[in-house]
């Protein structure tokens, strides 16, 4: 059995799918109070009973836009917050926020798949976003809103790896985070160990866990530790 | 476990540790408020590694985000009193994560 130092940082189709349902399951009991992660059957021949089946995961409509910037403002100057005594104010506050949020900060979505590359036997993140009335966004725009981590500076932000391509089952032009370092990476992320060299198995089985953590960063969707830490 | 302090006071051990052919520090523990946030690891590498580009990890198998504070870290990946952080520096990571400050795995 090939060990992980001989390992060459990929998956197989099979493994990917195997983790991908078990990403999503893990993801929708620990991290609740985000939306789920669903897997997307989608069989190449419809006419074949595959026994393999593919199909990537999903996560859509996330609103990336940031207005809760915005809302602390609006709340700061019109709501004091001792004033909440009375309904009907309240849902003035409320209607006044919605008015200053729509005029100043449109809000914008994005959908993120997870999809198998066979090329380079690697997941794949996949992306696009589009504003509430359905316009999609170009890649600068996606820039400005993502991710919504740490970063105080990020007027230079390059995506180089960002490339704009087909969707490999939609058929759609979708934005992917090129793969080409991928295996590179996730070979590194398992060296190194404390306690020597993890099996096989046992990478296989956290592989996309661990690829997520840090391909989501890049995206500003974040795992949370107890969902990493929770893995045997 | 240090039970003696509350959690919002309490110090890390943080075990910096190389991995592949990134060089070894000098200094490769120190500690530091459980409060921190992973981005002060992160920066420290930096600054101690003169390397723009890092790809930092735990528990060989996580990139933290660098929003995540130390004791969180430490209470989920701890081990033996410390936290172990793993570090490479790769070309390869370098030409894919062309990325700018802080927003991503590699930090320029």
């Amino acid at each position: 059995m090939m060990d992980v130092f001989n390992w060459d940082g990929t998956v197989s189709a099979k493994d990917f799918r195997i983790g991908a349902l078990s990403f999503a399951q893990k993801w929708e009991s620990l991290n609740s109070a985000f939306p789920p992660w669903s897997w997307v059957p989608c069989p190449k021949h419809p006419w074949l009973a595959s026994p393999e089946e593919e199909g990537y995961l999903s996560l859509e409509n996330i609103c990336i836009s940031r207005p809760y910037e915005v809302d602390i403002d609006q709340n700061s100057q019109t709501d004091p917050g001792e004033e909440e005594t009375s309904c009907s104010e309240k849902e003035d506050d409320i209607d006044d926020a919605t008015l200053v949020q729509s005029n100043h900060h449109e809000l914008h979505y994005c959908d993120f798949h997870i999809v198998y590359s066979y090329t380079f036997r690697v997941p794949v993140l996949y992306l696009r976003a589009y504003c509430s009335d359905g316009r999609p966004l170009l890649l600068d725009e996606i820039e400005k809103e993502l991710p919504a981590c740490s970063s105080k500076e990020s007027p230079e932000t390059k995506w180089a790896f960002i490339t704009q391509e087909e969707h490999p089952y939609l058929k759609r032009p979708w934005y992917k985070l090129h793969p080409c370092g991928t295996s590179e990476f996730m070979k590194l992320l398992f060296l190194g160990g404390d306690t020597g060299q993890p099996k096989l198995e046992v990478v296989l089985e956290l592989y996309l866990l661990s690829w997520f953590s840090a391909v989501g960063q890049v995206v500003g969707l974040r795992i949370p530790c107890k969902m990493l830490n929770d893995r045997r | 476990m240090a039970a003696e302090s509350p959690t919002s006071v309490r110090k890390v051990v943080v075990h910096l540790r190389a991995t592949g052919d990134a060089p070894i520090l000098k200094q490769a523990k120190f500690k530091i408020p459980g409060t921190d946030k992973f981005a002060k690891v992160i920066d420290f590498l930096r600054r101690q590694l003169h390397r723009d580009t890092l790809f930092v990890y735990v528990n060989s198998a996580f990139s933290p985000n660098p929003d995540e504070l130390v004791i969180d870290l430490y209470n989920n990946f701890g081990f033996d009193g410390k936290l172990v952080v793993n570090y490479a520096c790769s070309m390869i990571l370098t030409s894919y994560f062309h990325t700018s400050k802080g927003i991503s795995l590699v930090v320029f």
